[in-house]
This record gives C-alpha cells, sequence and structure tokens, in this order.
C-alpha cells in the first residue's frame, strides 16, 4: 500500500514521499505515533489469537469452548480497536508499544485437510480425457455392441411377426 | 484517533482539518481508496468471524474442530491485511482480499507474449 510520512507545516503537510500520490488522489492523514500505537495493538491481539492456536498445533488436536471464548474476547478488542481508528475523542495510551515477534511458523496458512483432500480426489478424475487408439478402439466396440442389440431385437420382433397367429 | 482528509498539491498536501493537528507533529498520509478497501476487508473478515461466533452452540464441541479452521483461515487474511499497510509495494487489495493465493505465472507465457508483440512492431514498421 502507498503511504508517506509528512510533517505538518504551517497547516499543510511536507510530504516525504510526494510522488506517490496524484492530484486526484484522495488522502487520510493519521498522526503517524498514534497510527502505529493502533497497528501494534491490533498486531498484538492477532498474535494472541495465533497463540491459542499454537498450543494444539503440535498435537494436531483443536481447541476447546474455553478457548474459543478467549478467542472472541480477543476478537471484541480488535472490533473495538478497528473502531477506535476514526473516532476522533479517543486519545491513544502510549504507555507501551508491542513489536510484533511472532515466529513465522505459528502464522503460516494450514489448509483445511478436509478441502485439500477433496481437491486430490477431484484431480483424479480426467475431465476432458484425450483420445488414444485404446479409447477409440472402445468407443467403436460400443457402437458395434449397441446396433448388434438392435439387429438381435429387430430380428426378434420380425420372427414374433412370422409366428404370430392374428396375421 | 485524530483523522483528516486531504489532497495533495505538488510537493505538499493540504487538509481538510488543520486545526486537529500540532505544528510539526509527523503524520502518516495514506490514499484513501486504497486505505478503505484494506480496511473494509478486514471488517468483512471480523464480521464474518463474529457471525460464526454468534450462530456456535457452545454445548456443542465437537463443531469446533470445522468451525476453528474457518475461523483461522479469516485470521490469516486480516493479518496479512494488517501487514499491508507497511508494505511498500503496490497493491491490488480487492484480489488480495480474495485470492490471497496466488498463482505463479509460467515464464515461458511471458517469453512467448513477448515474441509476439516484437513480431507485431515488426510488421507495423
Amino acid at each position: 500500500m502507498r503511504y508517506s510520512y509528512g510533517i505538518m507545516d504551517e497547516r499543510k503537510i511536507l510530504l516525504y514521499k510526494p510522488h506517490l500520490f496524484l492530484n486526484s488522489n484522495d488522502l487520510l492523514v493519521f498522526p503517524s505515533k498514534d497510527f502505529h500505537k493502533w497497528h501494534g495493538d491490533i498486531k498484538e491481539y492477532i498474535d494472541g489469537l495465533y497463540q491459542i492456536n499454537s498450543i494444539n498445533l503440535e498435537n494436531g488436536k483443536s481447541i476447546n469452548i474455553n478457548e474459543l471464548n478467549l478467542a472472541s474476547g480477543l476478537l471484541t478488542n480488535i472490533t473495538d480497536e478497528l473502531e477506535h481508528l476514526f473516532n476522533t475523542k479517543r486519545i491513544s495510551d502510549f504507555s507501551y508499544h508491542y513489536v510484533s515477534t511472532l515466529d513465522e511458523k505459528y502464522t503460516k496458512r494450514r489448509g483445511n485437510w478436509y478441502t485439500s483432500d477433496m481437491m486430490k480426489c477431484d484431480m483424479r478424475i480426467p475431465i476432458k480425457p484425450s483420445i488414444n487408439p485404446g479409447i477409440q478402439h472402445q468407443n467403436m466396440m460400443e457402437i458395434i455392441d449397441h446396433a448388434a442389440r438392435e439387429f438381435i431385437m429387430a430380428r426378434r420382433k420380425k420372427s414374433k411377426k412370422l409366428t404370430d397367429p392374428s396375421n | 484517533m485524530k483523522v483528516s482528509g486531504g489532497i495533495p498539491n505538488g510537493r505538499i498536501a493540504e487538509v481538510y482539518n488543520p486545526v486537529l493537528f500540532q505544528e510539526h507533529e509527523e503524520v502518516i498520509v495514506f490514499a484513501r481508496e486504497e486505505f478503505n478497501r484494506t480496511y473494509s476487508s478486514i471488517r468483512e473478515q471480523i464480521d464474518y468471524i463474529n457471525k460464526v461466533d454468534m450462530h456456535l452452540d457452545r454445548v456443542e464441541e465437537w463443531k469446533l474442530l470445522d468451525y476453528w479452521t474457518k475461523i483461522l483461515e479469516r485470521i490469516n487474511i486480516l493479518d496479512i491485511n494488517m501487514n499491508l499497510m507497511f508494505k511498500e509495494e503496490p497493491v491490488q487489495c480487492y484480489l488480495d482480499a480474495y485470492l490471497y493465493d496466488t498463482i505463479r505465472s509460467s515464464e515461458k507465457k511471458v517469453a512467448l507474449s513477448g515474441n509476439s508483440v516484437s513480431v507485431q512492431l515488426k510488421h507495423s514498421i
């Protein structure tokens, strides 16, 4: 995402990277200290969620109800933070600043095993089989079989007609 | 948090609400549209998780196995979106929000299309 720092100077902003924005762009301006604090807070909550997940990660187990309640608490906090971003009356608390140091292995996306298995199953099905001599032969034999069956049916009908006493 | 809209004007940017900010205060400036997309994507993920959470019957613990993976997927998108805010590279937020598994383009195709362009140029000359 394009972003630039700037400094307030006589009620205007001196941009450090003015080339990033076109003249037609609308801008959103936040105080950088507050914004970093806000970003750090949300990252802290997200890391919390990953930590809840990491307890059971190695055992391959899922979480229990208590842990879910904990996670939903964190989510409520994230929702609150998101709303606070545009609340001009709120004053940020600068007593600490969170910097995420979580190992990347905890933040990796793990696929849903069920769906990845299903995908493998789906891949096995040939959607459009290539036409090779074997399939051509098979197709020919199917046509011949069908023709033979029709032929036999027709013959039976004929013989029935001949033997029918009503005729 | 103090927030204001603005428009760029060359090296400087004019703010709609300059009273909010102090003199010589450092500010961070985003393009409104891009920020809006990322922010609404984050909101969407949160809403989805909250909905799942609300409809979940706390008695049926065995259902958590499935729901937790779904929630985790959304948390992951949320995390990606948060990280995007301080990434310098240009972002196609719409795509990132919905197709976060990027497909690698094969080099062959690129080379082929490059050739065809040069051929066309020769014809036009």
